[in-house]
């Protein structure tokens, strides 16, 4: 008796869990659609504050940022982790584990202290040389920071899924040094580098708190815009921004699950 | 190659269409010799793989490299391959000095214990990969990839993926991709060894076939004896990464030059010499008469050298024993016999004479050219 008591218990826990996670965001995408404007009550079915969206160019240019932001970070990211899982990777019998553990240690720190540092970091290197002004620029450097560790991380364990023999294999028939990237890891690690874009994606779109720190006047992303606008007051179509960011954080992490999941092509 | 005491088993050239291709191949192909001169290699501080080899492998030679793991076989195949460097000592295939050429750059190719096929490619691709890392336009490579499937039989498997290929199957895409560049020479690590007893022995005769069609130098790596006996036109012992003992397999076998390759070769009958007069041997057993000997500390007597006789008779070389133990393996029965305060082992074949039962009194017989020593 007291197990299935125990057991409901935990079914409760569970479903609350879920409710807690997930009610909030089904609201928020519920009242995007709401054609009254109004928080409270739910009119009718609209697109209204989609299109509303649509034509508010401040909106179009922190979407525009947003996206470039992630991209370009993580194209970055996948090179420079890429590099660094492999090095990793080859000389796994070091044991580098401290390795990763120096570079995800920022990443246990507040946001707000990583961010606050790299902003004074970047604000002192512009006034020594006049580089590094704070925009785009910034943002992308403070990206590729935290999500090198989580590309390496992929890649190293991508590697270390692979029989070491394949490597020998490929020098032995006569592959080039060039020719075994090309012709060997790059294929072998397609998946691995599809889920670690994606990923990285997702960890630049959902940051605030270090983009905000280091952005500059004109390179507002979404979630800056939405909270300067909250400031003034929720709109709703902040409601359907976050909507949208809903469902494109969505896509890339199952994306990112997806080829993580796949082995080979 | 006349020495092979396999050439039987292997198919002739001649009957099978498969033939003119193999003839077609070595205008193209030559066997290189092996040269390997004061190798060393250690891991570590303290780990010597390689204590100092020194070794002479001919051209179209089927050697093979035998030990238990951690003899530095391994080792010394992966320097072959180019896949480790030497720390001392010098390499040369076919008269020239490959040391310090980079593995891309080795007319060599090996077959790896794990296969080694790569994941991300079918099967034709694996098996065309080193020819396209050497540049052969498309059209080449695929007559080149049909010749060796045809060759190596390996029919519809061509157009499969990897992932659905078995241990068997895999294997022998592993040696058709190696083989397909036509090296100079071919390294197989242990490239049987994950397979069932059936299998393996299939395998074995296929291998032979090749390696005898081609005339190519196959390098070959195993810690199984009676592979390497049916395989191997020649054989290295290694122990504690020096060679013990290069020869034929029947030399190996029956002449082994020290207790550590009899015992690597399965033999159990070494006994410690206490006395010697002449050629007169005294051990444990008692006193037998050898023919020659040798001066080694260690006699050996192989288990089928020996014949039963029922009840007690007298006579020289005649040891009186008794039954402990029995294995009647059908062709033949494996016998622990007590004599004296020692255990020999004696193998007989079945001939449809009475077997000695347990417990029963025999007297064991040796021909004193079958005795001989070894050192420790």
């Amino acid at each position: 008796m007291t197990k299935r008591t125990l057991h409901r218990g935990l079914a409760v826990f569970w479903w609350l869990t879920l409710a807690f996670l997930y009610l909030p965001l089904a609201v928020v995408v519920l009242f995007s659609f709401n054609s009254a404007n109004s928080s409270a009550r739910f009119a009718d079915f609209s697109l209204r504050w989609y299109h509303r969206l649509m034509g508010n160019e401040e909106i179009l240019s922190a979407f525009g940022n947003s996206l470039m932001l992630a991209v370009v970070s993580s194209l970055i990211a996948l090179v420079v982790g890429g590099v660094l899982g492999y090095g990793m990777y080859r000389h796994r019998r070091r044991r580098l584990g401290w390795l990763i553990l120096v570079i995800y240690l920022p990443l246990v720190l507040p946001d707000i202290v990583f961010g606050i540092a790299e902003m004074a970091f970047f604000v002192q290197i512009n006034e020594w040389t006049g580089w590094l002004s704070p925009g785009l620029g910034t943002m992308i450097i403070a990206h590729v920071t935290f999500q090198i560790p989580f590309v390496a991380l992929i890649v190293y364990s991508r590697f270390v899924g692979l029989d070491p023999a394949l490597f020998e294999a490929a020098r032995d028939l006569y592959a080039t040094p060039r020719q075994r990237l090309v012709h060997f890891m790059l294929p072998t690690l397609k998946p691995a580098l599809m889920a670690a874009f994606f990923l990285s994606f997702t960890l630049s779109v959902d940051d605030f708190v270090i983009s905000f720190f280091t952005a500059g006047p004109e390179s507002a992303t979404l979630p800056i815009y939405i909270w300067g606008a909250i400031r003034k007051g929720v709109s709703p179509e902040i409601n359907a921004i976050a909507a949208l960011m809903i469902a494109a954080v969505a896509i890339a992490a199952m994306l990112s699950l997806v080829f993580s999941r796949r082995r080979s092509p | 190659m006349s020495e092979t005491m396999t050439a039987d088993i292997a198919d002739r050239p001649g009957s099978d269409p498969a033939a003119e291709n193999s003839a077609r191949s070595e205008t193209r192909r030559q066997a290189s010799s092996i040269e390997m001169q004061g190798l060393h290699k250690r891991f570590g501080h303290d780990t010597v793989a390689l204590d100092g080899v020194d070794l002479t492998i001919r051209a179209g030679e089927f050697f093979t490299l035998l030990g238990p793991s951690g003899c530095g076989k391994t080792t010394l195949l992966r320097i072959l391959a180019g896949l480790e460097a030497p720390d001392a000592g010098a390499l040369a295939v076919g008269g020239r000095d490959i040391t310090e050429v980079p593995p891309h750059r080795r007319s060599v190719n090996t077959v790896f214990q794990s296969y080694a096929l790569f994941p991300h490619l079918s099967v034709r691709d694996n098996l065309a990969f080193g020819l396209k890392m050497r540049g052969l336009p498309a059209a080449e490579r695929n007559a080149r990839v049909d010749e060796i499937a045809g060759f190596i039989q390996l029919g519809d498997l061509v157009e499969r993926r990897v992932d659905q290929l078995s241990g068997g199957q895999r294997q022998r895409i592993a040696l058709a991709r190696a083989l397909v560049c036509e090296p100079d020479v071919l390294l197989l690590d242990e490239p049987l060894s994950a397979l069932d007893a059936g299998l393996r022995g299939q395998l074995q005769v296929e291998l032979l076939r090749v390696q005898q069609r081609l005339g190519m130098t196959f390098v070959f790596v195993t810690h199984d004896q009676d592979e390497a006996m049916v395989m191997s036109d020649r054989i290295a012992v290694l122990n504690g990464g020096s060679i013990q003992q290069v020869g034929a397999p029947r030399e190996v076998y029956e002449r082994p030059v020290n207790g550590f390759v009899a015992r690597f070769m399965g033999h159990d009958n070494l006994f410690a010499i206490r006395a010697r007069d002449g050629r007169r041997l005294t051990t444990a057993l008692g006193t037998l008469d050898a023919e020659d000997p040798g001066d080694g500390a260690l006699l050996l007597i192989r288990p089928e050298t020996l014949d039963l006789l029922p009840g007690a008779v007298e006579g020289p070389n005649h040891l009186p024993a008794t039954v402990a133990e029995r294995l009647y393996r059908g062709s033949h029965a494996e016998f622990r016999l007590a004599v004296g305060d020692t255990t020999l082992q004696a193998m007989v074949s079945n001939r449809g004479r009475h077997l000695p039962e347990v417990g029963e009194t025999v007297t064991v017989t040796v021909a004193p050219e079958d005795l001989v020593t070894l050192s420790e």
